[in-house]
């Protein structure tokens, strides 16, 4: 009889340590994958801040009489550079591509540049690399939401516990800023 | 929130079938080859069963391990060229729904062809296959486009292509060998059985209508593992870009589209692509490779 019952025992208790290792390696598993979308995000926004400069080397021969244009894309550009909290990123990078989209408005009155074979090479890359950050943000806060949801609910909840994690946080992109990148030319 | 859950569910729901299909198909698989060795050997089950089981292991193997030149060479695809800008800027599209996604990005082919469609194929999302028509490149506006390559991506996520490559692999089997038994009717092996005159000669005769049979059974299961799925990527995609209206817009175009050239590839491809390229059955039928495409845009529209 007492046999059975420490057999029964033992049984539950790897069953649990099963379970534990389960979830240990899910929840690490999970956060790696959220470092990663932001070393993803990095990535990105380092590529676009590394454009700019051939983006303006083109476009200066051209565009002489838009000079605030011009010093808006710059500014901006290092505000990202120079951007300290996720959050203060994320405004200056807004404000990027704010400057850049009104750039790419006032291109438009230029013919000699809009046939610029580099102009559009460079067009094509920013509204490409902005697409990708958008997306990149987009994964981070997908991801961040499945790490969240898995910690938070039964049976999650209790591992995360003994693990001493905590809920993550989500960038806060508002839904307009979303649209931004889809410029139309 | 809710709807995070949903997919997930909805992912978890279509893991769950697929191992269940797959598993019906395996045992179709093998009952056919051991039925076609039963037939050849006249009843020896044992000696059946040393012919079957390393051809039908040895053929899903090749095939599968070959699989994603196969798909490519009939759908005559070529590596996106980056110089064209329309090819440049559907790779770019690509990059982004694999960054949505969370997944490496896949290898990007175009097939010359003057309809709207696209696939994916490969065996793991690590060496996954993208590939859209020039038709497609050139009719579909940048977010219909995304839209597509969100669909395609989300194949890649489910895992999708392997199980429909594996699946055509394994249709394709059953179909040869059923042909193979058909036609070695007419040659007379028919009398083989007879001569015997035992039990033995009913349960080939079984056997052989179980193996003439077939097809029509794997046939169903592939299409309806292609039908669910296509659903499933729908919304899937439309979650990767936040935009159900792209999809749905594309759908729209395939649906008037009507191309000059005759579509390539072969039928059994044709549950890969995006929309049936052969068109043949559009109404909701347990033949039709996809689900009715009104359907889908009604579902995208809803969502």
């Amino acid at each position: 009889m007492l046999l059975w019952i420490g057999i029964i025992v033992i049984i539950i208790v790897i069953f649990f340590l099963l379970i534990y290792w389960g979830f240990y390696n899910r929840i690490i598993r999970m956060e790696n994958r959220i470092d990663n979308s932001w070393a993803q995000i990095d990535v990105q926004l380092k590529r676009r801040t590394d454009l700019i400069p051939n983006l303006m080397e083109t476009v200066k021969g051209y565009m002489k009489h838009e000079k605030e244009v011009l010093e808006n894309v710059t500014k901006a550009r290092s505000a990202v550079m120079s951007a300290k909290s996720p959050q203060e990123n994320i405004d200056a990078d807004n404000m990027l591509t704010g400057a850049l989209k009104s750039l790419f408005a006032v291109a438009e009155n230029y013919p000699d540049l809009k046939a610029n074979q580099n102009f559009l090479q460079l067009q094509d890359e920013l509204t490409h690399t902005e697409d990708k950050i958008a997306y990149s943000r987009q994964h981070f806060n997908d991801v961040t939401l499945a790490y969240n949801n898995t910690i938070e609910t039964f049976p999650g909840l209790w591992f995360a516990k003994r693990m001493n994690r905590k809920t993550r946080e989500m960038l806060q992109i508002p839904e307009a800023d979303r649209e931004l990148p889809k410029v139309k030319f | 929130m809710e709807k995070k859950l949903l997919v997930e569910d909805h992912i978890r729901r279509n893991k769950r079938q697929t191992i269940i299909v797959c598993s019906f198909m395996a045992i179709l698989f093998i009952a056919v080859v051991l039925s076609l060795g039963y037939i050849l050997f006249a009843g020896n089950i044992i000696i059946a069963l040393i012919f079957a089981i390393p051809i039908a292991i040895g053929y899903v193997l090749i095939t599968y391990s070959i699989s994603v030149q196969t798909v490519l060479s009939a759908a005559k695809a070529r590596p996106a060229n980056p110089r064209n800008r329309e090819e440049k800027l559907f790779m770019y599209k690509v990059e982004e729904m694999s960054i949505a996604a969370g997944l490496p990005m896949p290898k990007v082919y175009v097939q010359d062809a003057d309809n709207i469609n696209a696939f994916a194929t490969g065996k793991k999302p690590e060496e996954a296959v993208i590939c859209a028509t020039t038709g497609a490149l050139n009719k579909l506006k940048t977010d219909e486009l995304e839209g597509v390559m969100a669909h395609e991506m989300s194949h890649i996520k489910n895992n999708d292509i392997l199980i429909m490559t594996v699946t055509v692999a394994v249709v394709g089997a059953i179909a040869l060998i059923s042909e193979l038994v058909f036609w070695s009717l007419f040659w007379g092996g028919g009398a083989r059985g007879g001569r015997k005159g035992d039990g033995n000669a009913i349960i080939i005769v079984l056997a052989i209508i179980f193996v003439i049979l077939a097809p029509i059974f794997s046939r169903l299961t592939y299409l309806a593992i292609s039908r669910k799925r296509e659903y499933l990527a729908d919304s899937n995609g439309a979650y990767l870009t936040r935009n159900p209206e792209g999809l749905a817009k594309a759908l729209e175009k395939i649906k008037k589209d009507h191309p000059r050239d005759k579509p390539k590839g072969s039928k059994t491809v044709a549950p890969l692509y995006i929309a049936n390229p052969f068109k043949s059955v559009s109404v909701s039928s347990i033949w039709a490779t996809h689900p009715p495409i009104d359907e889908r845009i009604r579902r995208l529209r809803s969502m």
